[in-house]
């Protein structure tokens, strides 16, 4: 069919002119991509809704129209030569479907942040693109299976709002809690693939997404909705005004989203022992005169939610479902949730848009947003560690000791094998005691597995029952008891420390940021664009008490400096008493330390003021084969910590350095930091509050990008994008121990010690990637096909866990760290007749380390980290190789297909059903496991460890001349590996890559294969009623074959079992035990079936 | 516009539902947590179908310790050297309580605390009988749990499925444990059955705190050396009434008073000089607790009136570990009349071979006393004074010396 159109013969010219406007309602589409199949030509309609394409050829030709809510349209026409034609309207229906997986995405996006710092485990990427039908396919259907774009932590990708830079300096993710719940403010973005050309910023190896939100887009009129969901929230409503743009020329918006859950106390039911409350405000206004443009926005949603915890499989296993929650428990009959996050984004913005001329424009903004975000985590303090899923409370704690050595394994008849239950490696069960003596038969335990008959059968049956029956007193945190304690120290120890607090961890962000974009079309064929962009950010951490519960007050020294005091003082020569501060969080000559409710902020106090700079140059070339863009930045990053508080462990450390007369004993401080420290101390005024600011890193960043498109025809086209780029660390990966002192970790340079500009790139991570697309359009199938390549150099990695071989906290600096992405994406989407649609979409990728890693270990309060076993000298930073080379990263599953049937008829029915497939996604290894020196025997610098993977007596690998090269190990499923040792052209052993190590990462899909599909399904009902109202209604389930194998990730815990070797002297004692598997991995769970039913009314 | 109305009302509704359903349950407070004495009749009836009995402590070890135990098996044996056949001794063992029938209880009040690190993962607790002491040690796996179950703090604990066992000789409430730790000096005489710590959240299920905890409701018995001695056999006869004396003193919460620090350690029964070495590197260096190389003995340092002698048992891994001795310095020890007074603490016997008993070879050093702190680092068990009359003052080992 074609469309009628009217012809106006102006100008000499072919042109085509047209109106995009929303179904029904008639409110122009700002911001639809227009595009020209068959002349690939493209164009974004206006603040009105109206589109011009000049420079044509005369033919039929197909319109695509495409923008984010809608569905495409595809209209046909033929166009005249030699004059304007003029389209009839184009109208667009709203998809309703998608605009609910887009709000979906964003609440699953925002309850994903489970740490203190609002970092996800494994966040799924939000962004999508309806422009892209592999971005389209792919960010809802895999966002289940957290699928990341091409393999990259979330850190890569950049997000704007208006031009501005909203990714946190610190950590580089975006805050998506800032927007919670509101879906309006979230609506309009345009999503760049990595590495293309871009008019908001220079963009990167990611995807840059840049949300829109001036007012004019909004649709006239009121839209008010509820939605219903079995998630992590129960019900949302809402409601948004749109005012339009009125003939003043200002145009209004605002939203008010509330969303809320009581506690949940249906053990084993999504969201169980979480309450969720959050308002999201959002409020933008618009002006539109002349050539001008501008928009002031503020949004915010102060939101109070529960967390949950990832787990060991055996809890898994006990309770007997994935949505078990160890952070709550009854309290006065009440489901109480000890860690609850209190989020509060304001942010406002302002943009001024000129039209210069036709052939130029500018847009400046600037922001400003406050972060507020906090979570409460229970402390305590000579007391029990309450944690329900502690590893000594759970039933396989009685398995330590009784587990075989495993070099032992080849006598089979001694051993009680398991019974082929994957999930429980840890297998195999001594047979008989070290004198020889057999010890009879074992059992099989309530939960179905075998246990060694040297387990007390009783005493395991009945932890297993009261797990598996949920007794609240083993299960969930016994808040009596907390209390109990409390009340009861307060009569024995009423000045003391209370056994238990609840404290709120607060990781609040303050930033400014600024841009500027000019850009101009002046040449033929030549669009220049130039962007200078600013930030300034502090990231605020402090601790503040959330409940004494019932303690009289918490007493502000830390627990592990604490416990440690007779060794530290004993190590560094002192004693208790000469070094009784270094428990103390903060020193001062006029504070006790002690803390009571509502009180001072304790334990840290401390900012990391960043700041950012970034200027870029882009030019882009359009021919009518090819189209060439490049672009240049240059970027300045620099960041510097202050704390008001002089902590005990910093103190302790540089009083370590000066007794021993180091030059750099200031490192801990900052230079200027140490002087007035030091003038303090000796005149004995250490004053409370008094800021220390320490040194400052600064870090220059060049990158370069270049890409071209070559059209084959209007309906196949090619694209090349490569970039090379270097990226600062960041905060979070940049400082040791940035709750305690300044020092860094090394290559990061400060004014006075950098020799030259090379050094401020020193620490930098180097990367180079390439893409190549090949695009096709039909009217009946179109879609894409990419292969990329990224590889990556010098990264950095900051890890803290308990060192059970040092014996206390221990921070690892990782350094030199290489990554390679290379992969397939590939989509298609087929139009079947009239009603039908199937996409088809694939990412099959290779995401893994090409390089070891060097790590530097200290301990958080300074103890020793070994001892020289020669010199008997305490070693207080070793230095050692983890080896990674050849280890698949963690950022979701590198193989994913979907195939999605859509269905679409005339009369509004939606529906689709996706049937996903994900694979090869692996276990994040903790650096820990992977040390040199635990195969090896010698670490990098020398030192030896003390015990290996193995024991004493264990059947070494040896060369030829009796050097002791690697002991056999026990994978995963219980089988042996020994390691087959090489050596490299120094003498130094290595492993084989990538077969030994792999062998041993643990792989995340599901053993049956069928439980690696995830299938979700939607059915939607749009109704029009008279006077431009409608009703829609949204039904989309997902995982609806309720799968609930699905791991989406988990971690190894850093910690290794270890034993005390009696008789051995100090830190010669330690050695690695049998039971290799005493800190097991914790996994998430997708959640089973789980629904969200919207229904929208407009009017 | 009649129908914005509406919106309106939403709008203005939901800060208000927001606000009134997001708050947490109440604070508790005493009441709520510790069980009243009037209504434990009533909640232990009701927990009980079957009936249930409070047992005095004593009576406790009566009725269901066995001299051989019940657990142990020939193919699962107890550790090695428990055992003697010469009188059919066993210094291990472990009997298994009911679990199912009528409830089992003891109560008692809490005497220990293990803040300044002398006991750890151990308690005992005190039941006063007709004006006596009666005690029991509690073995749990529960690290710092004196920071939940305080001194002073009357527990009642329902023992069905719990054990009761003799570790070294000492009763104490456990659960049977496997010893198989390789890493153990003379690990092969050490493997098998013992009593071992009650699960942490296995014993915070059973155990209940009965009123707020009150340190002075403890008795302590206060004596001389000699009247201890009058009434403990200072060698152990192994005969059933002497071993069950021995077994019923063992957790006793005393006094010793009159006492002073001799300087001198027990060397594997005969009595030694303490040197002025760096307590890391010699096991008799005369502070409290010296390195015993991560073996992790209590190390004895003796305590005498002029004419009985007693250990004063520490643990290295206690925080007052290398505070010297009451009369030591970095020069050695000054004995009487410098620095006497009280030790407190508990009473201890502690023999875990049984030929050792069997063969009468013993020295008389197995008793001891465990005191819970010294003044300044927990509870202040150590009370010595000068001719002077002036408070002995804990000071610490200074490397700065060596």
């Amino acid at each position: 069919m074609f469309v009628l159109t009217l012809s106006v013969a102006m100008m000499a010219q072919t042109s085509l002119k047209g109106r995009v406007v929303a179904d029904n309602t008639g409110t122009p589409v700002v911001g639809a991509k227009v595009t020209l199949a068959n002349q690939d030509i493209s164009t974004t309609t206006n603040a009105t809704g109206e589109f011009t394409l000049l420079y044509l050829e005369a033919m039929d030709e197909e319109v695509l129209v495409e923008a984010d809510g809608f569905i495409a349209a595809l209209e046909l026409i033929n166009l005249q030569a030699d004059r304007t034609n003029v389209m009839n309207d184009v109208l667009l229906q709203p998809d309703i479907v998608a605009q609910a997986q887009d709000e979906i995405l964003l609440n699953l996006t925002e309850e994903e942040m489970t740490d203190d710092e609002g970092r996800s485990q494994s966040q799924a990427s939000s962004s999508s693109a309806s422009t892209d039908v592999f971005n389209s396919n792919t960010s809802f259907a895999w966002s289940t299976a957290r699928y990341r774009n091409r393999g990259y932590q979330s850190n890569v990708e950049n997000y704007y709002i208006e031009g501005l830079n909203f990714s946190s300096q610190e950590r580089g993710q975006f805050n998506y809690s800032a927007m919670g719940g509101l879906n309006d403010a979230s609506r309009y973005k345009e999503v760049l693939n990595p590495m293309e050309a871009t008019n908001f910023t220079f963009g990167g190896i990611g995807q840059s997404t840049n949300y829109l939100m001036g007012a004019s887009r909004y649709a006239q009129g009121w839209k008010v909705g509820a939605a219903g969901t079995n998630r992590n929230y129960k019900a949302r409503v809402n409601a948004t005004y749109s005012s339009g743009v009125m003939p003043s020329g200002w145009a209004v918006t605002a939203q008010l989203a509330y969303r809320f859950s009581p506690y949940v106390d249906n053990k084993g039911i999504i969201g169980e022992g979480i309450k969720y409350y959050s308002l999201g405000y959002f409020l933008t206004a618009e002006k539109i005169w002349d050539n001008k443009r501008l928009k002031l926005i503020t949004f915010g949603a102060p939101t109070e939610r529960g967390q949950n915890a990832a787990v060991t499989q055996e809890v898994y296993d006990l309770t007997g479902s994935n949505n078990y929650n160890p952070y709550w428990g009854y309290q006065d009959g009440k489901v109480r949730n000890s860690r609850i996050v209190k989020s509060y984004d304001p942010t406002v913005i302002a943009t001024f848009e000129y039209k210069i001329d036709e052939q130029q424009w500018l847009k400046v903004a600037a922001g400003y947003h406050y972060s507020w975000y906090s979570n409460s985590a229970l402390n305590f303090y000579n007391a029990p560690d309450p944690r329900p899923d502690y590893y000594r409370n759970l039933p396989s704690f009685m398995w330590d000791g009784q587990i075989a050595n495993p070099n032992n394994v080849n006598s089979a008849d001694l051993l009680f094998e398991a019974d082929g239950k994957t999930h429980y490696p840890w297998g195999l069960f001594i047979g008989e005691d070290m004198n020889g003596k057999s010890l009879g038969s074992g059992f099989i335990g309530n939960d179905g597995n075998l246990v060694g008959p040297s387990v007390n059968k009783e005493q395991y049956n009945n932890l297993v029952d009261l797990w598996k029956n949920r007794d609240n007193n083993t299960t969930q945190i016994n808040w009596d008891n907390i209390y109990a304690a409390n009340y009861a120290n307060n009569i024995n120890n009423p000045d003391g420390a209370a056994r238990y607090i609840l404290e709120r961890r607060h990781n609040d962000i303050q930033e400014a940021n600024a841009s500027f974009n000019y850009v101009n079309t002046k040449y033929n064929h030549l669009k220049m664009t130039l962007g200078v962009e600013g930030k300034y950010s502090q990231g605020i951490h402090y601790k503040t008490i959330d409940d004494l519960l019932g303690g009289n007050q918490w007493i502000d020294i830390d627990a592990f400096a604490d416990r440690d005091i007779k060794e530290l003082a004993s190590n560094s020569g002192f004693t208790q008493e000469d070094i009784a501060n270094v428990r103390k969080n903060e020193i001062a000559d006029d504070y006790d330390n002690v803390v009571k409710a509502n009180g001072r902020r304790f334990g840290y106090d401390y900012r990391i003021n960043m700041a950012n700079a970034k200027a870029w140059f882009q030019n882009e070339w359009t021919f009518n084969e090819v189209d060439l863009y490049y672009a240049l930045a240059f970027e300045y990053n620099s960041m510097q910590r202050t704390t008001n508080m002089l902590n005990g462990r910093a103190w302790y450390l540089t009083k370590i350095a000066d007794e021993k007369t180091y030059n750099n004993s200031w490192i801990y401080y900052g230079k200027d930091a140490y002087k007035t420290i030091k003038a303090a101390e000796a005149a004995g005024k250490l004053r409370a509050g008094t800021t220390y600011v320490g040194e400052a890193h600064y870090f220059l960043d060049p990158a370069f990008k270049f890409g071209a498109i070559y059209k084959i025809n209007g309906r196949n086209r090619l694209k090349l994008n490569a970039l090379a780029e270097t990226r600062a660390p960041y905060a979070r990966d940049a400082y040791i121990s940035q709750r305690v002192h300044d020092a860094v970790v090394k290559n990061i340079y400060t004014h006075d010690n950098a020799k030259s500009l090379v050094d401020f790139y020193a620490a930098s991570e180097k990367i180079v990637s390439a893409d190549l697309t090949y695009e096709f359009n039909y009217p009946i199938v179109r879609g894409r096909i990419t292969g990329f390549f990224t590889q990556s150099w010098n990264g950095t990695e900051l890890n803290g866990y308990y060192d059970d071989e040092a014996r206390t906290f221990v921070n690892q600096a990782m350094t030199g760290i290489d990554k390679r992405y290379m992969g397939v994406e590939a989509a298609a989407s087929v139009k079947m007749g009239t009603y039908f649609t199937l996409t088809g979409v694939a990412s099959v990728g290779d995401y893994r380390y090409t390089s070891d890693a060097i790590a530097v270990q200290s301990a958080e309060n300074g103890m020793p980290m070994t001892q020289d076993m020669t010199t008997k000298a305490l070693v207080f930073e070793t230095t050692d190789k983890v080896l990674l080379k050849g280890l698949k990263l963690s950022t979701g599953p590198q193989v994913n297909a979907s195939l999605k049937l859509s269905f679409f008829h005339p009369k509004m029915w939606f529906a689709d059903i996706t049937v996903s497939y994900h694979d090869w996604n692996y276990l994040s290894v903790a650096p820990s496991r992977r040390m040199q020196g635990l195969f090896t025997g010698t670490r990098l610098d020398g030192t030896a460890v003390n015990g290996w993977f193995g024991d004493d007596n264990a059947n070494a690998i040896e060369t030829s001349d009796g050097m002791v090269l690697l002991q056999p190990t026990i994978n995963e499923d219980g089988s042996v590996n020994y390691n087959n040792a090489v050596l490299d052209a120094n003498g130094v052993p290595v492993l084989k890559y990538p077969y030994n190590i792999m062998t041993m990462q643990e792989s995340l899909a599901a053993t049956n294969p069928l439980n690696r599909f995830l299938i979700d399904a939607s059915v939607g009902k749009l109704i029009y009623l008279p006077n431009r109202q409608s009703v829609s209604i949204n039904l989309s389930v997902t995982n609806l074959g309720n799968n609930t194998h699905f791991k989406t990730g988990g971690y190894q815990q850093a910690r290794l079992p270890r034993a005390v070797r009696q008789g051995e002297k100090d830190y010669q004692n330690s050695v690695i035990t049998a039971n290799a598997w005493k800190y097991p991995s914790k996994y998430y769970y997708a959640w089973g079936v789980n629904f969200f039913l919207t229904v929208t009314y407009k009017f | 516009m009649r129908k914005s109305i509406y919106t309106y009302a939403i709008l203005l509704a939901m800060p208000v539902v927001a606000m009134l359903t997001s708050c947490e349950p109440r604070g508790l407070k005493e009441d709520d947590v510790f069980v009243q004495e009037g209504s434990l009749d009533e909640i232990l009836k009701a927990e009980n179908p079957e009936g249930y009995k409070i047992y005095s402590l004593n009576e406790f070890l009566d009725t269901y310790m066995t001299e051989k135990g019940n657990f142990a098996s020939d193919t699962c044996p107890y550790r090695d050297r428990s055992y003697d056949s010469k009188h059919d001794l066993y210094m291990f063992t472990v009997d298994t309580l009911p679990t199912k029938g009528s409830g089992i209880y003891i109560r008692g009040r809490v005497t220990t605390d293990d803040y300044a690190g002398n006991f750890y993962k151990a308690m005992v607790i005190q039941q006063i009988v007709n004006g006596e002491q009666q005690n029991l040690r509690i073995s749990v796996d529960l690290g710092s749990a004196g920071g939940m179950y305080q001194i002073g703090q009357e527990i009642l604990i329902r023992c069905n499925g719990l054990a009761v066992g003799r570790y070294a000789n000492q009763p104490q409430l456990c659960v049977p444990s496997y010893n198989n730790n390789i890493y153990a000096m003379n690990a092969s005489q050490k493997v098998g059955w013992a009593p071992g710590r009650i699960e942490s959240s296995v014993f915070q299920r059973v155990t209940r705190m009965i009123g707020t905890p009150d340190v002075n409701k403890l008795q302590y018995d206060t004596l001389t050396l000699s009247q201890l001695y009058a009434e403990i056999p200072l060698v152990a006869v192994p005969d059933a009434a002497g071993m069950d004396k021995i077994r019923k003193a063992d957790g006793r919460l005393v006094v010793i008073k009159g006492v002073w620090f001799t300087g001198e350690f027990d060397n594997n029964g005969t009595l030694a000089k303490c040197d002025t070495l760096h307590p890391d590197s010699s096991s008799n260096a005369n502070v409290f607790a010296p390195t015993t190389n991560n073996v992790g003995y209590p190390q004895s340092r003796v305590i005498s009136d002029g004419t009985n002698k007693l250990m004063c048992s520490n643990s290295e891994y206690s925080k007052f570990a290398y505070y010297y001795l009451p009369g030591a310095d970095r020069h050695g020890v000054t004995e009487c009349p410098n620095w006497r007074g009280s030790v407190t603490g508990i009473l201890g016997w502690y023999e875990d071979k049984a030929s050792d008993l069997a063969d009468g070879k013993q020295k008389g050093y197995e008793w001891s006393v465990t005191p819970r702190g010294i003044p300044g680092i927990g509870v202040a068990d150590v009370n010595m004074k000068n001719d002077l009359g002036e408070s002995w003052v804990p000071k610490e080992f200074d490397p700065k010396d060596y």
